[in-house]
């Protein structure tokens, strides 16, 4: 039975939370920064239409996408030290950390690589042509005119992704992990103040969250600021509004 | 000079250019009138390869580039020979008017910027637009935008301007602007091939009119001639759509 609401707890929650916070921002940092590194090696096949590179880029991205995050954990952590096995390679004893570092930079791998061919693909073909007009090889025309462009439409939804990221941690405790969460079932079981333990939880998700959205916002506006329309219309954005979606395709090319 | 010869390219099924035969000598302003979908543009994006074509060559001067497959160096050759001012402008919308004419400068021809900046802003002052040169395309009108593509073209010093329907996206009140930013330049004895709706100015600034339908060269001449006496039933036809009411009686 829980005990009686005391709003004293959530207090009293909210540092033996924040001792754990590290471990929970360790997860996300490194699996992010995993993440832009395969999620960018994922995209190549499928940027230059490579033909069966391309294929096993779509089947993995579907199967991050498809399967629930809590799975992928478990198939991680049992199924990898399997495979591993075969090539003797011996994971057993690494400490659970890694796999649920390696499933997220997995999923977010997975995710990654969809922002940045649907970043890619959102930049006007128009400015394309006009750079190849003048002259501009396909790997001017990409570091010039594409990547600086894809890299201010892909802000908003890189955004998204590394607070989903952020959010998606809290799972890791079912393999045993000590983050925030972890922490939380811990406190919750000790003194029976389960309520207390999570709204102190939430509210520390949420200040994160928020933290990181208003970064986020001020990063597109900072890398947009060449587009007067978009950044006012950024500065206007309240902050109860999720990150702006943005257009995916950009307008075909051909004009005329 | 440049010569177009056979020129041919087919989309799925439909053969959109057939065998074009074209020469445009230096200095001359070619205009090229046609209905939707005769092909005027496709001709255009061949003569710079955006489009590749299926068989025909693309001479200028003395350099030939042929069929489908040229290598990469004749593309790139071509490209640097030739520029295009395009309906929608096109232009960097990351990089200032004055950035977006250096660009072609600094990092095609490899100028140093010093100059390169020299020449854009001339071209620029050109245009009409030397207190803009730090606007992004996104703080400038669409004539202003497009006066910024003519300037980009305009300073690679191509030999041949490739226009297609430059004003065709424009507020009514903006087109004037850009039309007589290409008289002017069409005086100064740039070559150019021009696509536009606009017979005013075809008949004005052209030297010789094209028209195309179905992607053929229906028949060519002097304005005059093409305007006042069409030898082809199609092209008669195509004017008096156009310009319904006889405004050729002077
Ligand atoms: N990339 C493409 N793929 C398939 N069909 C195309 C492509 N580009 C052009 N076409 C077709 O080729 C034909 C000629 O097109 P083009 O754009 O050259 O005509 P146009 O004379 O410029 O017409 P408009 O006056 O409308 O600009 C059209 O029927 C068009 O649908
Ligand atoms: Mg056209």
């Amino acid at each position: 039975m829980s005990r009686r609401f005391d709003i004293q707890y959530v207090f009293e929650f909210i540092p033996k939370l924040l001792a754990y916070l590290n471990i929970t921002l360790l997860i996300v940092g490194s699996s992010i920064v995993l993440g832009l590194l395969i999620g960018l090696i994922v995209a190549l096949p499928r940027l230059y239409n490579t033909p069966v590179l391309k294929r096993l880029s779509q089947l993995y991205v579907s199967f991050f996408r498809g399967t629930p995050i809590l799975i992928q954990l478990f198939l991680v952590y049992y199924g990898l030290p399997e495979v591993l096995g075969w090539i003797h390679i011996d994971v057993s004893r690494l400490a659970v950390l890694y796999f649920v570092i390696a499933t997220y930079a997995l999923n977010s791998g997975a995710f990654i690589s969809e922002m940045i061919r649907a970043s890619v693909a959102a930049v006007d073909r128009g400015q394309i042509e006009a750079a190849h007009s003048i002259g501009m090889s396909g790997y001017q025309t990409f570091t010039r005119v594409i990547a600086p462009q894809a890299l201010g439409i892909s802000i908003p939804l890189f955004g998204n992704l590394v607070i989903g990221n952020l959010k998606d941690t809290s799972l890791a405790f079912t393999l045993g992990v000590m983050e925030m969460t972890g922490r939380s079932q811990t406190l919750g079981t000790a003194t029976q103040h389960f309520i207390e333990t999570y709204i102190a939880l939430s509210l520390i998700y949420f200040v994160i969250s928020f933290g990181l959205e208003k970064g986020f916002q001020w990063m597109e506006r900072y890398v947009n600021r060449f587009d007067g329309h978009r950044s006012e219309q950024m500065l206007r954005a309240s902050w109860r509004r999720p990150l702006r979606a943005v257009p995916l395709l950009g307008k075909g090319g051909k004009s005329g | 000079m440049i010569q177009l010869s056979g020129l041919s390219k087919t989309f799925g099924t439909q053969q959109v250019l057939k065998e074009i035969d074209l020469t445009v000598d230096k200095g001359e302003v070619v205009v090229i009138l046609g209905p939707s979908g005769s092909g005027k543009t496709t001709m255009l994006r061949c003569i710079n390869y955006l489009e590749r074509p299926d068989a025909g060559e693309v001479r200028i001067g003395h350099l030939a580039v042929q069929g489908k497959h040229p290598s990469r160096r004749d593309i790139h050759q071509l490209r640097q020979r030739t520029a295009m001012v395009f309906q929608q402008y096109n232009l960097f919308k990351h990089r200032t008017a004055l950035e977006n004419v250096m660009e072609g400068l600094t990092v095609v021809q490899r100028i140093p910027r010093s100059e390169a900046r020299e020449i854009s802003a001339r071209m620029l002052e050109k245009v009409g637009l030397g207190s803009k040169l730090d606007h992004y395309p996104g703080q400038l009108s669409g004539g202003q935008q497009q006066r910024v593509g003519i300037a980009r073209a305009l300073a690679l010093n191509p030999e041949v301007i490739l226009f297609d329907e430059p004003t065709s996206a424009l507020d009514p009140e903006l087109v004037g602007e850009v039309l007589e930013v290409i008289r002017r330049i069409a005086r100064e004895g740039i070559t150019m091939i021009v696509v536009t709706h606009e017979m005013g100015f075809a008949r004005d600034v052209a030297n010789r009119v094209v028209f195309m339908d179905g992607g053929i060269i229906v028949e060519e001449g002097q304005p005059e001639e093409i305007f006042q006496r069409p030898r082809e039933e199609r092209t008669r036809q195509f004017l008096q759509r156009i310009m319904p009411e006889p405004n050729y009686s002077i």
